[in-house]
């Protein structure tokens, strides 16, 4: 799995490759720990990438969008796959998570203020 | 119809234990997200077929393949790989008594990954919605019904996504509306997580209403396979005196030894 950030009109955007599982969730959660380290308020990860993302996948997105918001930080997903996006509907996470269909819209929102 | 992949093949099983032989030349195959019974009386094998499939035990003869891998001659950490990709759900439901709900359910991601505490949390909160029993982390087994045990079992079993369960006696000992619901929660399971399931049991209505499709072991052999449909129009005369449970047929209840009065008169 890789992740790499950038940072786009003042938002960073984290693009994660490969799938998300019990053995590679605990790299993403460090990763994700430096981001918060710093305060970035505004978040997307951008899972076009990612075919696969297992429950540990899952609860480290649900940490990561909780350490957000405890500073008033916010997190969008993206261009999740059919598959994963069905993992977030099983577990009513769709109710928890903004989600777009494309990156440009999830940065766009940001500016928007949603 | 599009090739299934094939995520449990048994062939040419036998296990003898002395002399007596519990499974004489099983074959099966089981595709990717099907639910699958074994269905059979009591002493047909079928608990010691289950324990085959999952490494428990090896076979006198014949082979195991389990997601692609040729368990039969593994050991120990070689197994446990294996095993971290299937789940099981257990009879008794074999919670730990000392332990809460919550730490019951976390208990195989405590032990198996180096995720942190909070992840788990959120992971066993998640699990236990899916069993419909979130809310209830903090009790302890004692305290919840036998149907409520039995689905923290398969919150458990479910703990590391697996790509396999298996159900030994899903629904005995249960009221049939709690079995009904243990029922619907396989299906559920299976559909939604796109996962395995290997359910053995003699419970029919278990078995007619969650099956896509059903084995028949008797006297250590597969009599027959089939989809629900077909099994409930089988014209083997074993296979319907088990499926309408019948006293008289070819399975015999009693032994019928000649020596009965040679041994009563010594």
């Amino acid at each position: 799995m890789q992740v790499k950030l950038e940072d786009k009109s003042g938002v960073s955007v984290v693009f994660v490759k490969g799938d998300i599982d019990i053995n590679t969730s605990p790299d993403i959660k460090k990763f994700f720990d430096e981001l918060i380290k710093d305060r970035k308020e505004k978040v997307v990860i951008n899972l076009g990438d990612v075919s696969y993302v297992d429950s540990s996948g899952l609860a480290t997105f649900v940490e990561i969008l909780k350490k957000l918001r405890s500073y008033g930080g916010k997190l969008k997903l993206t261009n999740l796959s059919s598959k994963v996006r069905g993992l977030f509907e099983i577990t009513k996470l769709t109710k928890l998570f903004d989600i777009f269909d494309e990156e440009t819209a999830a940065i766009g929102s940001f500016q928007s203020g949603s | 119809m599009e090739e299934r992949e094939t995520v449990i093949e048994v062939t040419d099983l036998v296990k003898k234990f002395g002399d007596r032989t519990v499974l004489n030349g099983v074959n099966l195959k089981i595709s990717k997200g099907e639910t699958f019974v074994i269905m059979g009386g009591s002493g047909c094998g079928k608990s010691t077929l289950l324990r085959h499939i999952i490494g428990n035990l090896k076979p006198t003869s014949g082979k195991v393949c389990l997601l692609g891998t040729d368990i039969t001659g593994l050991e120990g950490a070689q197994l446990d790989e294996i095993r971290k990709k299937i789940g099981m759900s257990f009879q008794s439901s074999a919670l730990f008594d000392s332990m809460t709900v919550g730490e019951n359910v976390s208990l195989p991601l405590r032990e198996h990954t180096v995720l942190e505490k909070n992840i788990i949390d959120i992971m066993v909160t998640m699990k236990l919605e899916l069993v419909g029993l979130r809310g209830f982390e903090d009790l302890m087994p004692s305290e919840i019904s036998g149907g409520m045990k039995k689905r923290v079992g398969l919150a458990r079993a479910i703990a590391m996504d697996p790509q396999i369960i298996f159900y030994d006696e899903p629904t005995a000992g249960l009221d049939p509306i709690m079995a009904a619901v243990i029922d619907r929660l396989i299906v559920d399971l299976s559909r939604k997580l796109s996962i395995t399931s290997v359910v053995v049991t003699h419970d029919m209505k278990s078995v007619m209403g969650i099956a896509d499709r059903i084995a028949m072991l008797h006297e250590g052999k597969v009599l027959e396979v089939g989809t629900p449909e077909e099994i409930r129009n089988s014209a083997n005369q074993t296979v319907r005196q088990f499926i309408n449970g019948s006293f008289d047929g070819p399975i015999s209840f009693f032994q019928q030894k000649d020596d009965y009065l040679e041994q009563l008169t010594g």
